[in-house]
């Protein structure tokens, strides 16, 4: 017999041994890519899933947590009807690399899948990017960094969801490595979700594969994305090009609505999962051993684009645009009904349709047939069961004593500000993000980029709302892992309490680089241990995640340790909404939150070009009730305006409020700010106080409001006045007086190179 | 120096084809087959292979993981393949080439059909056929 | 007496939510029809075709659909005088149809709502649109008052009308221009004009008054929650801002 060619495959030696010995002879060639993509990096967590334990994810407003393919929370009830918020959390890093435009498509896509399968309307979508050196306009970097924003609009906008939240950075050490994270929000009726698995009594069921017709493409994505870029491979990496099918998926949504709502009426309980990584065979398996079921499946069966296919490739091939339902056989004729007939698949896509693949059963083997033979017959719990990769890291040794930085002196604010506003990371993204519609389904009550947090309306005749924000400075990363990864939840905890709603969970995406080398698998098991340290802080659990590793070029680069962080938030009633922008002059402008010296990993730094390894500190003791106060102000509608203090500091958050009033039929607010001195008396720096990264907000009260403001704020630490607005288009700091106009222009002018 | 002109077309399956050939079917045209190229007309005074590699730079236009390139012979339509560009835009044109039932390239009278009816807007588009 | 509205689903259609949603919150009788559907559209009093990308926008927007089965009876509908209303793709698609501004055969166009320009992409802004003319010279604006300013989303990336000279000389000389983008102010002027638009044109209207087609979605900003900043105190889950023009498109398909 001839030996089997491993050649094609990802696993190692020892996993290839560790399969042999489970299945008690050698795999068959479609058993072995099934391992191949099951065992992969990407399918499996190996390397991660016991260190990810530490994550908090239960809570009381949970109501799925990480398990399925989404975690859901509740949101809140209308007519009598409890609501949850579905979201889920990926990462399409290594084909958006290769394939920038199909790379970041699909992932949208694929996020989206995540949450309609659970029985939800897609509400919204969240991109966090991250990008290498973008200034060369002939550099691979600016291409990815372009066509990448093209998929996701043109894959969003395609079907109807709106982009509610997204952020980006530039920083050379991702130029081989970009990171395309998504987020997508689904809305449910608690009573109405369904799960990722067959339920009770579904022994004899039918699979339903539904979508688009299987082809090559794809073949080999999951563990593609488990292995690092290697330039020589790019020929090869061609296989794995997943095509996105907009058009196709808008159409799969409307008509998996009209099932849902036909399995509503009838009181039907199924189950409904996306497929992604390993395709048929990683979706099928997942589904029926979750449930404690097996599968038998006829391969002959699936619908196919072409003749020919090898039994692997239709089996384990990503050809995007597919889910899969197991329902009883009962219910089988409508479900095709609506489908091919009532939203003709068939004619959206070469044979796209709903088909009859196989059956539920209760043998707990995972079968599979093609053209009358037994291709893979394998126990299916040694198939989806957990398998791990137990690697070496370092114990977190304590950073080096603080070094004490001189307070940064001698430098010319003017010039340090326009440089700070026309940052890559500071400057106005609205070039990138106004390629994407924010406002369709007609729920948008804050759109991007109006606040910290998109809000949207999502349940009609209903005043609640829901917040959404990304965060994961690389900055900061690149400093300290683990504090990176506190300030990730810090700051997009902070972005949703902003806005006026109150954080409810939150979902986080590891992008690390080699899990084999004991420096960067360290960082990444440091920046789990931080985003549980600010979690628990902020008792607001996970609910959806996913780890991306080998973000690696073959050289051994790695990125700068990237915990990408989203919050949920949820607002009983959209009247009480806070947006960004100055409201009118006279108000008085507070600081809330706690000047600090550190200003390693800030903009101004960078921007002097200096260097501190110091990051500032997060103190969780005192900025609880800064929150609370914040929800409390907004509440009662003490609050004018808010925006959170991120990248280039108070002075550019300042700034940033006044801009929007530039625009033609508006009054212009600027802003007078006192000497920093009156509110830091001399602990940091007039630089540190107006540049620092601390975080914290700025926040515009009413001079009628300020006594009841300031009646709330009496017992709360970190409650600073610090100037006023004022009527004229000018910012006006120690004895100087800038034109925002100007401000704006520049602020406005970087990015617009990039995306025109 | 002369005005070449290159086809560029997806490797990957082509969604937008594939919608302009059922379409077509519905509205009477003979075809049983569309490919659809991104037509570049330049100005270049290399062989072939200088051509194809210069263009096959500029990652905007030609990522080899999705698209083929190929180069014409002349600075026109391929039998059975109309050119639409927008007015005002001579040098970049969307191709598309009808096979018929037969297999063979769509006649004259076949694409001023599919031209007609939904391959070219004359409001805002010029249709250049093939000699 | 209520008739009913017929909301327009082409495959690849994606507004038809809010703005089957809007038009019931201003007191119409609203339907989705699903093309699947089509054979029941002449039982319908009036068209609305929502915004989206039917058939992706594929070789060019709304040029598919155009051809859809589901048109015929929009077109019978038109021929007939019923009121139809375009929103971005709907516009898209009545242009491809021939139906504005109406000036040459059906199914034959004499203009496109096409690429963007200068910058050739997707944008997605908040503007405002300027009723260009007198309200009864269209059915569906009729009831608004002279010159009205209406906010909307410009959500698209093949939203300029281009046509040759002597069609937009006709567009123009035959009262077709029925809205166009202008600044918060009510000026009009290039600079309000997000995509280079001819004649600044955000909406279109047929010879008869009955059909119209706009560019941009007054029903992305037809509810007060969906404007926090203009409108504090009022009932946030109130048709408004945009929605004034959906009142005026009720309003007429009810007296029809």
């Amino acid at each position: 017999m001839a030996k089997l060619d491993t050649s094609g495959v990802a696993l190692r030696p020892d996993e290839l041994r560790k399969i042999e010995a489970a299945l008690g002879r050698e795999p068959s060639v479609v058993e072995l890519h099934a391992f191949d993509a099951q065992w992969s990096e990407h399918c499996s967590y190996k390397s991660s899933r016991h260190h990810l334990k530490a994550l908090p994810t239960k809570g009381h407003d949970v109501v799925l947590g990480p398990g399925e393919d989404s975690g859901i929370v509740h949101l809140g009830e209308h007519n009598g009807e409890r609501y949850g918020i579905v979201i889920a959390h990926e990462s399409h890093n290594h084909p958006s690399q290769v394939v920038p435009f199909e790379g970041a498509a699909t992932g949208i896509g694929g996020i989206v899948r995540d949450v309609l399968c659970m029985g939800a309307e897609v509400i919204a979508v969240a991109d966090p990017l991250r990008f290498g050196n973008v200034d060369d306009p002939h550099s691979h970097a600016r291409y990815v960094a372009q066509a990448a924003v093209d998929g996701i609009s043109a894959y969003g906008n395609a079907i109807g969801v709106p982009n509610m939240a997204g952020d980006v950075y530039f920083d050379e050490r991702f130029d081989d490595n970009c990171l395309v994270n998504v987020v997508a929000l689904g809305i449910v009726k608690e009573s109405e979700i369904i799960h990722s698995y067959a339920p009770k009594d579904a022994d004899g069921w039918d699979i339903i594969l539904v979508g688009k017709a299987t082809d090559p493409s794809g073949f080999g994505g999951a563990s593609f994305s488990s292995l690092t870029l290697d330039a020589a491979d790019e020929d090869s990496n061609k296989g794995a090009v997943q095509v996105p099918d907009p058009f196709l998926k808008n159409v799969l949504m409307r008509a998996s609505y009209a099932v849902f709502a036909y399995l509503r009426a009838n009181n039907l309980t199924v189950g409904y999962k996306d497929l992604g990584a390993g395709g048929i065979m990683g979706c099928s398996a997942e589904i029926c051993s979750a449930g404690g079921y097996g599968a038998s499946i006829d391969l002959t069966k699936v619908n196919v684009a072409l003749d020919g296919l090898k039994p692997e490739v239709i089996a384990i091939g990503e050809t995007q645009e597919r889910l899969i339902w197991t329902v009883p056989a009962s219910i089988t004729p409508e479900i095709l009904r609506i489908y091919n007939e009532e939203f003709t698949l068939p004619q959206i896509a070469y044979n796209a349709r709903a088909v009859v693949i196989g059956k539920v059963t209760n043998d707990k083997r995972y079968v599979l047939r093609h053209r009358g033979k037994i291709v893979m017959d394998v126990d299916i719990d040694v198939l989806t069961g957990s398998i791990r990769d137990e690697l070496p890291f370092e114990a977190h040794q304590p950073g080096p004593a603080p070094t004490e930085y001189p307070f940064v002196t001698g430098v010319q604010l003017d010039e340090l500000l326009e440089r700070v506003l026309a940052h890559g990371d500071v400057a106005s993204r609205e070039p990138l993000y106004r390629r994407y519609d924010a406002v369709v389904r007609g729920a948008t009550v804050i759109p991007r980029g109006a606040a910290d947090a998109g809000v949207l309306a999502p349940v009609p005749g209903s005043p609640l709302g829901v917040a959404l924000a990304v965060a994961g400075n690389p900055r900061f990363g690149h400093i300290d892992a683990r504090l990176a990864a506190q300030h990730a939840v810090y700051e997009a905890v902070r972005s949703v309490v902003a806005v006026g709603a109150k954080p409810v969970a939150l979902t986080d995406c590891l992008n690390f680089g080699n899990p084999r080398k004991v420096e960067h698998y360290t960082e990444l098991v440091d920046a789990i241990d931080g985003l549980a340290t600010a979690a628990n802080a902020f008792e607001t659990p996970f609910v959806s995640g996913n780890v991306s590793l080998y973000n690696e070029a073959s050289n051994g680069k790695a990125i700068p340790a990237s915990a990408i962080v989203s919050c949920v938030g949820a607002l009983q009633d959209v009247s009480h909404v806070v947006t960004m922008s100055f409201k009118a002059a006279g108000s008085v402008l507070y600081f809330v939150g706690r000047p600090q010296e550190a200003l390693g990993g800030s903009v101004v730094l960078d921007v002097l070009g200096r260097h501190e390894a110091r990051l500032p500190l997060i103190d969780y003791a005192a900025i609880l009730p800064q929150h609370a106060l914040m929800q409390a102000a907004a509440r009662a509608g003490l609050l004018r305006s808010a925006h959170d203090i991120g990248s280039g500091g108070l002075i550019v958050a300042v700034c940033e409020m006044a801009f929007p009033t530039l625009t033609r039929g508006h009054k212009a607010i600027g802003a007078q700010i006192d000497d920093p001195w009156q509110w830091t008396h001399g602990r940091v720096g007039n630089i540190e106080a107006l540049f620092g990264e601390a975080g914290g907000f700025v926040i515009e009260v009413s001079a009628n409001d300020v006594e009841a403001f300031e009646g709330l704020a009496d017992d709360v630490e970190g409650v600073y006045e610090i100037g006023v607005t004022i009527g004229e288009p000018v910012l006006a700091v120690e004895d100087e007086a800038f034109d925002l106009r100007r401000l704006r222009d520049l602020w406005e002018r970087p990015l617009r190179e990039v995306y025109p | 120096m002369s005005e070449r002109a290159v086809a560029i077309n997806l490797k990957i399956p082509d969604n937008a084809a594939y919608t302009a050939l059922t379409t077509l079917q519905r509205l009477g045209v003979d075809v049983t087959r569309v490919e659809r190229s991104e037509i570049l007309v330049v100005d270049f005074g290399g062989d072939d292979a200088a051509l194809a590699a210069t263009i096959e730079r500029d990652e905007a236009i030609f990522n080899p993981n999705k698209h083929r390139l190929t180069v014409l012979d002349a600075r026109a339509p391929r039998p059975g393949e109309v050119w639409i560009a927008e007015m005002g835009r001579e040098k970049r044109y969307i191709g598309w080439r009808l096979i018929d039932k037969v297999g063979e390239p769509a006649s004259l009278a076949a694409l001023r059909m599919a031209c007609t009816r939904l391959l070219c807007n004359p409001a805002i588009e010029k249709a250049t056929f093939p000699q | 007496m209520k008739r009913r509205i017929a909301v327009v689903i082409f495959p690849g259609t994606n507004s038809e939510g809010e703005t089957v949603r809007l038009l019931r919150d201003c007191g119409g009788d609203a339907h989705l029809v699903h093309w699947s559907r089509s054979v029941t559209l002449p039982e319908y009093d009036a068209y609305v075709l929502p915004g989206g990308f039917a058939y992706e926008d594929r070789i060019r927007a709304g040029a598919i659909a155009a051809h859809d089965s589901m048109m015929d009876h929009v077109i019978d509908g038109a021929t007939a005088g019923k009121l139809v209303f375009g929103i971005c793709n709907g516009a898209q698609v009545l242009l491809e149809a021939g139906l504005v501004p109406g000036t040459g055969e059906v199914r034959r166009p004499t203009a496109a709502f096409t690429r963007n320009a200068p910058v050739p992409h997707f944008v997605n802004a908040f503007v405002w649109v300027k009723l260009a003319i007198a309200p009864s010279r269209c059915r569906i604006t009729a009831s608004l008052p002279e010159g009205a300013l209406i906010p909307a989303w410009s959500s698209h990336g093949e939203g300029r009308l281009a046509a040759d000279e002597a069609h937009l000389r006709e567009i123009e000389a035959g009262g077709h221009v029925a809205f166009q983008f202008a600044h918060a102010d009510g000026s009009v002027d290039a600079g309000a004009v997000p995509n280079g638009s001819a004649l600044g044109v955000a909406g279109l209207v047929n010879r008869e008054g009955n059909v119209l087609a706009i560019m941009p979605h007054p029903e992305r900003d037809g509810w007060t929650f969906n404007h926090p900043d203009r409108r504090r105190g009022d009932d946030i889950l109130a048709p408004s801002g945009g929605a004034v023009l959906f009142k005026s498109f009720v309003e007429a398909v009810n007296q029809a």
